[in-house]
């Protein structure tokens, strides 16, 4: 190895040198931060919901006039849904998962709220909720129609039996025998958990209560609804497309809105996670762009110093260098300075990180992706300098003799 | 040691064939010090340059230190470079970038050799040149006299069969060009096998032997030139 000369010769062009080396530093630094978002973004787009998905239109009413009570309006429309072909099962709630709005509180272990509260969402639906929403009953009972009650907007929600998640049930009972405890949603009015539902999240993807999810059997009397729909397989395009005729066959007074109106879960989803997988493609394109900036530079600055040096390459091949000399020399030289420059970039991505992690409340930087990065940027050095390298080792030694 | 029989170098493009080299012969024994001279664009650098391998031919035949060169692959070429030929250059042709202990090394380093035998080559050759002492400066900071000593134990340090100087005083003034000479016919007198391309008919004359190059052909300058005889036949 000639690392010894290729550095002493490097030191007399320290500039084009100290440029390269920060930019592949820098490029290191942004790229392993950027491809972390993006890993973190895609995993939040991955995330489950607890539910059954497929085969799930959700459709968003605001019934229109004052009839003083929503709730015949609410059953009438659940009995027409239920009965339209291709539908399985039909339940009205306030809110859903991914519909990224609804209600949270804090449930307590006490009737008189001390500081133990959990957060938790609250899903309102009847005894048809969980088959809708294909939502996994793990311990205890579901709901049955006598124990459905409603409220009114005056009111406070806090019924004598909840069904809860069990990442809620394991936070509020760390003991693990939730079933059949007493909780509270309002002060001094106790609520029995009567079921414990594998998973369900909440409507928001951004809080740290994710799976804190409390369903209790209520219908809301209002006029804004959400209605959630299981399909037959197969049959989810046709409902799609009629629910909203049946709806207004029924009752004209009420509005969908044109847009997100009637949903399916796939459309749910994919809102929901927008602004994520945007995120992820703006940092890809990020990334791409800096790796392809840099890989210009290398390519550019190896391209320039092969051309500065083409009689210096001549009389190296003259004293003896064999094409492979020449080509080792200029990858072992790009090697050294993207070396040099993972280095530093190795620390910039890892104080970059902190300084986000304390900012935006990032995770911390997983190495692997710093490893990664520091594997790309040394691969995407050697591959930038190659052409300019190899274009190198085809120089003539006979250009040892030409005048400049 | 050098032996050319009927070489013959040709430059082609679409309409043309230029013969920089034609039916050319030479023949350099071990250990002489032999001055090709001739005027500009006569082809005595082309010669040069296919001596020293840096360059093929197109036809004739070269024998190097017994060795028949035209079939080699660039990689065997390469070695005998490294290991058998030394080159003196016209403009030094130093590694700017590099130090003199780090100039003289290039070689020897293509030559794999080890570290501490490196160390002691070189500093026997600047030894043997007078610049031991310059061997951490920079060709940048040397006169061209020093630049070309250097350049000189470049060419000493790999102990070559033959050493091959392009006008080696070309660029330096008159002392700094009789001192290299010196060193020159110094090295001869050890045993070296000497050959020096110039047009200087002064520097050509301190060779054992000369050689004169016209029209890429070797002239035997003990007859007549022949630009002579023909002017000789269109007057009679």
């Amino acid at each position: 190895m000639q690392i010894r000369p290729i550095l002493a010769a490097l030191r007399r062009h320290k500039a084009g040198t100290i440029l390269i080396a920060l930019q592949i530093a820098l490029t290191l630094a942004i790229v392993c931060n950027a491809l972390f978002i993006v890993h973190e973004r895609l995993d939040r787009v991955r995330r489950t919901t607890g539910m059954n998905e497929a085969n799930v239109v959700a459709v968003q009413n605001l019934y229109v006039g004052s009839p003083g009570t929503y709730l015949p309006l609410m059953k009438t429309d659940l009995q027409a849904l239920r009965s339209m072909p291709g539908v399985e099962d039909a339940y009205v709630t306030n809110s859903f998962p991914l519909r990224r709005g609804g209600w949270s509180t804090t449930a307590q272990r006490t009737a008189d709220g001390g500081k133990d509260g959990v957060q938790s969402a609250l899903y309102f639906g009847d005894e048809h909720a969980l088959a809708t929403l294909g939502a996994k009953l793990v311990a205890g009972r579901n709901f049955t129609s006598s124990e459905i009650a409603s409220f009114t907007r005056d009111q406070q929600p806090a019924p004598p039996q909840v069904i809860v998640t069990k990442a809620l049930a394991d936070k509020m009972f760390p003991d693990g025998n939730a079933l059949g405890k007493t909780i509270y949603y309002i002060k001094g009015r106790p609520s029995t958990i009567i079921g414990i539902v594998e998973k369900l999240t909440v409507p928001w993807i951004d809080t740290d209560f994710i799976d804190n999810v409390t369903i209790m059997p209520l219908l809301f009397d209002s006029s804004y609804q959400h209605f959630i729909l299981r399909t037959k397989p197969g049959q989810q395009d046709a409902v799609f497309k009629s629910v909203a005729n049946t709806l207004y066959g029924v009752n004209r007074m009420r509005v969908l809105p044109e847009k997100n109106g009637v949903r399916t879960f796939e459309m749910v989803r994919a809102a929901a996670y927008d602004a994520d997988r945007g995120m992820a493609l703006l940092m890809s394109i990020v990334c791409g762009v800096l790796l392809a900036i840099t890989a210009a530079g290398i390519v550019g600055l190896s391209s320039f110093w092969v051309g500065q040096r083409r009689k210096q390459i001549g009389v190296r091949r003259a004293l003896g260098a064999r094409k492979s000399d020449i080509l080792s020399y200029f990858m072992t030289e790009n090697f050294l300075i993207a070396l040099a420059g993972v280095v530093v970039g190795v620390i910039l991505a890892l104080g970059m990180n902190q300084w986000m992690l304390t900012q935006f409340e990032m995770q911390r930087l997983s190495f692997t992706y710093v490893l990664v990065g520091v594997v790309v940027l040394l691969g995407l050095g050697q591959a930038a300098v190659f052409a300019p390298a190899l274009r190198a080792s085809r120089v003539s030694p006979v250009e040892a003799t030409r005048s400049v | 040691m050098l032996k050319m029989t009927h070489l013959a170098k040709v430059y082609r493009t679409e309409v043309v064939e230029t013969y920089a080299l034609r039916d050319f012969n030479i023949d350099v024994k071990e250990g002489e010090f032999v001055a090709v001279t001739g005027p500009s664009g006569s082809g005595k650098t082309t010669f040069l340059t296919i001596a020293g391998l840096l360059e093929t031919f197109t036809g004739g035949h070269y024998h190097l230190d017994g060795v028949e060169v035209s079939q080699l692959d660039d990689n065997a070429r390469s070695r005998i470079r490294n290991e058998k030929i030394g080159f003196i250059f016209q403009a030094f042709n130093l590694i700017p970038d590099l130090n003199v202990f780090d100039n003289v090394e290039v070689p020897l380093r293509y030559r794999g050799m080890k570290a501490a035998e490196r160390k002691q080559r070189i500093m026997d050759a600047l030894e043997r040149v007078g610049l031991a002492s310059r061997a951490k400066h920079y060709p940048a900071e040397l006169s061209g006299g020093q630049q070309q000593r250097v350049a000189i134990a470049r060419a000493l340090a790999g102990s070559p069969r033959l050493l091959l100087a392009d006008e080696p005083t070309g660029n330096l003034d008159t002392q700094m060009a009789r001192g290299v000479m010196e060193l020159l016919e110094e090295i001869h007198r050890e045993g070296a096998t000497i050959v020096m391309v110039t047009h200087d008919p002064e520097l050509a004359a301190r060779a054992q032997r000369n050689v004169h190059v016209i029209d890429g052909q070797v002239v035997d300058l003990a007859e007549e030139p022949r630009f002579h005889s023909h002017a000789h036949t269109a007057h009679s």
